[in-house]
């Protein structure tokens, strides 16, 4: 029993990582409706910079995160600004663009580090916490709290702030909201700016806890599309749930079947849910038109 | 016939460039050109350019000594950070250059030499470790260092020979949990793992396998700590090895001994972890410059001069290996009189020092497939801090102690 419950605290401390990332991914997704292959890679950056803060400053990962989120918005904020709005009409070049800057990013941070793999070797983040036989990372757990603090932060501030009710509107009907005296663009270049932080928020939060090299975005990446896509495209929630239900599943398989086929496992899962129900576990018929539904 | 005075300096100049130009030609001639095929970009390149820097120091020595065969020797880099970068770095080396050396990935290896023998040029591998590229056997392929079964048979010697009297235990009574990353590098170590300590009487606890590229290993790390093994084997890269021992840590994992294979030896294990939770694990790696002087000559000329040249200790051992490999291919030259793909070769075929011929430790001896069977890694134990050669006990400087093996007592 013990074990199986160490099993299941891992895959969702483990789900948690996966859902933090998708969330900026499927944020973006669900308002502006262009897929960011380059969310993966603003994570990495804001590794980069929380380590490069901690080893150059001494400042802590947490308290980095005032100082790398608002950074990572204003990048969010100029990538929506210098390469996404000029292509707006255009989704296929959209798509390409942020895919260049995944490319451009990795080299950029190669170029800077020369490849050498950086780590924070941070007292705190090897706190360990053991609650009736399980052992639990506390740097982990900050993780599973963020994610959850930030879920329904984002599903009130949708629900009953006039900002959120201007992007559910936009999500809606651009036009409408336009004619209603939204003012469309602002909004846009907000959220982008808004999945940039959230990838700040991510990249702190993760750096204490991985080897930084420059394409450890990918490693994420892959799985928080897959979290968007089973949780349900542009669904706040099916995020949340989309990526604790993949960690439990890699966990489960990996200890229970084989460690080398945990990920085989959940994308034959994956396959499965998009055959029986394209718009993902919490996901709306159609999601890719109506957009982003965290006021649910 | 009357030339003005531009149509003579013009005339002047073009016979200067000419002469230039000839001497150039001439000089390119003498030397010894050699290509060297590694990543210098992408994220490898930090131990692309360890292993050109070995490959360098080799060559200032060789050149200071008068060169070889009377002639200086050139190295020339060829970026490749995979195989297609590898395909094209030879072809367009390929004209520039008499030989090829190589590499720090196998896989660039396995389609450089494969592009190399197009064009019939010897292909001399240093670092390389996949097993199949010498089970090829490509006529242009020699391999100097050791390949992946020299790993394995070392990490099986360490645990027969270094952890199981450390442990007072007999081989037979030691259980072993096998890990590794799960691309062939990591699958044909372990595969051999497996088969020698079954051999050796040990019990293999289990055996796992993960992507090098994992987020978390705490499944991979419960299911060890179910199997409770005394000696924890791991065969993969530093972000996975990292990964791995942090969870170790958290998961309160702590087999007798652990011993790493390939990575773990270097200041990104130091600074992810800590000397403290480094404090006695081993590491199954390149000899490094603190071999003892018996057992590897010239180690420690190596570190000084890696210092002069480049201004801070080396980074990894690979570079080492690489400038031993180097000094055997100039040796090679020297001994054919050409860089002639058969000559070369046969005298590779006639190459028969003993062991602890070089800093590495190594001798040359190449078996059928042109494999050095006289290439042999070495166990380094992490002790405050510092990478220290423990094993084999012949190749551990004077003074050198086995520190406890850390983990449950």
């Amino acid at each position: 029993m013990g074990q199986i419950v160490e099993v299941l605290v891992a895959g969702l401390l483990l789900g948690a990582v996966y859902g933090l990332v998708a969330l900026g991914l499927n944020l973006v997704f669900g308002v502006v409706r262009v897929v960011n292959f380059a969310q993966g890679e603003l994570v990495t950056l804001a590794m980069y910079a929380t380590y490069w803060l901690y080893a150059h400053y001494g400042i802590n990962a947490y308290l980095a995160v005032l100082l790398v989120v608002p950074a990572l918005f204003v990048l969010g904020v100029l990538l929506h600004r210098l390469v996404l709005a000029p292509l707006q009409d255009e989704p296929m070049m959209q798509i390409f663009a942020t895919f260049g800057l995944v490319i451009l990013i990795q080299n950029l941070l190669l170029g800077i580090t020369q490849g050498q793999a950086l780590s924070i070797d941070w007292p705190f983040a090897r706190t360990v916490i053991a609650f009736a036989g399980v052992n639990v990372n506390v740097a982990r757990l900050v993780v599973f709290a963020a994610l959850t603090a930030i879920t329904v932060g984002l599903h009130l501030f949708l629900r009953d702030t006039m900002p959120g009710r201007a992007i559910r509107a936009v999500i809606q009907d651009r036009r409408a909201a336009r004619a209603m005296g939204i003012n469309v663009d602002r909004v846009l270049l907000l959220t982008v700016g808004a999945g940039a932080g959230l990838a700040g928020i991510a990249g702190a939060l993760l750096a204490p806890i991985f080897t930084l090299s420059p394409a450890i975005g990918g490693n994420f990446i892959l799985a928080a599309f897959a979290v968007v896509v089973l949780g349900g495209l542009g669904s706040l929630w099916g995020a949340y749930i989309g990526g604790l239900l993949v960690g439990v599943v890699e966990a489960c398989a990996g200890f229970y079947i084989d460690p080398a086929l945990r990920q085989a496992i959940w994308f034959a899962i994956f396959i499965a849910v998009l055959i029986l129900r394209p718009a993902g576990l919490l996901g709306q018929v159609g999601a890719e038109e109506v957009g982003f539904r965290g006021q649910q | 016939m009357r030339l003005s005075r531009r149509a003579a300096i013009r005339l002047g100049g073009a016979g200067m460039l000419a002469v230039a130009a000839s001497r150039r030609r001439a000089q390119a001639a003498e030397a010894i050109r050699i290509g060297a095929i590694n990543p210098y970009s992408g994220p490898m390149a930090l131990y692309g350019t360890e292993v050109t820097h070995g490959y360098e120091l080799a060559v200032e020595r060789a050149n200071a000594a008068g060169g070889v065969l009377g002639r200086q020797v050139v190295l020339l880099r060829g970026d490749a950070a995979n195989p297609q970068q590898g395909i094209s770095a030879v072809e367009q080396l390929a004209p520039s250059v008499d030989v090829f050396a190589g590499t720090y990935l196998s896989a660039v290896s396995n389609a450089a030499s494969d592009a190399a023998l197009r064009h019939e040029r010897i292909y001399w591998d240093t670092n390389a470790l996949a097993q199949d590229l010498t089970q090829r056997d490509l006529p242009n392929f020699i391999r100097s260092g050791p390949d992946a079964d020299a790993f394995a048979r070392g990490s099986v010697e360490a645990v027969k020979g270094l952890i199981a009297p450390a442990l007072g235990r007999e081989v037979k009574d030691l259980s072993v949990w096998i890990e590794h990353e799960d691309s062939i590098y990591g699958s044909s170590i372990a595969a051999a793992q497996r088969t020698l300590l079954q051999a050796a009487g040990a019990k293999i606890a289990g055996v796992g396998a993960h992507p090098a590229s994992a987020i978390d290993l705490t499944d991979t790390v419960l299911r060890a700590r179910r199997a409770a093994p005394d000696v924890f084997i791991e065969t993969g890269y530093v972000p996975d090895g990292n990964l791995l021992l942090r969870t170790s840590r958290d998961q309160g994992f702590t087999p007798r001994a652990t011993l790493f294979v390939g990575t773990g030896d270097t200041p990104e294990t130091l600074s992810s972890l800590g000397a403290a939770f480094l404090e006695g694990k081993l590491v199954e790696s390149y000899p490094r410059p603190d071999v003892a002087p018996a057992y590897g000559p010239g180690a420690q000329d190596y570190a000084e001069a890696y210092r002069r040249k480049f201004g801070h200790d080396p980074i990894a051992p690979q570079g080492l290996t690489a400038y031993v490999g180097m000094q055997m291919l100039l040796e090679a030259i020297a001994a054919a009189g050409s860089t002639e793909m058969a000559k070369l070769r046969a005298a590779a075929a006639a190459m028969d020092r003993p062991l602890h011929s070089y800093a590495t430790g190594f001798g040359a001896k190449f078996d059928a497939h042109f494999q050095n069977i006289r290439a042999l890694p070495t166990t380094i134990q992490w002790q405050a801090g510092r990478q220290v050669t423990v094993f084999p006990e012949a190749a551990a400087a004077a003074g050198v102690r086995l520190a406890p093996l850390s983990g449950r007592g």
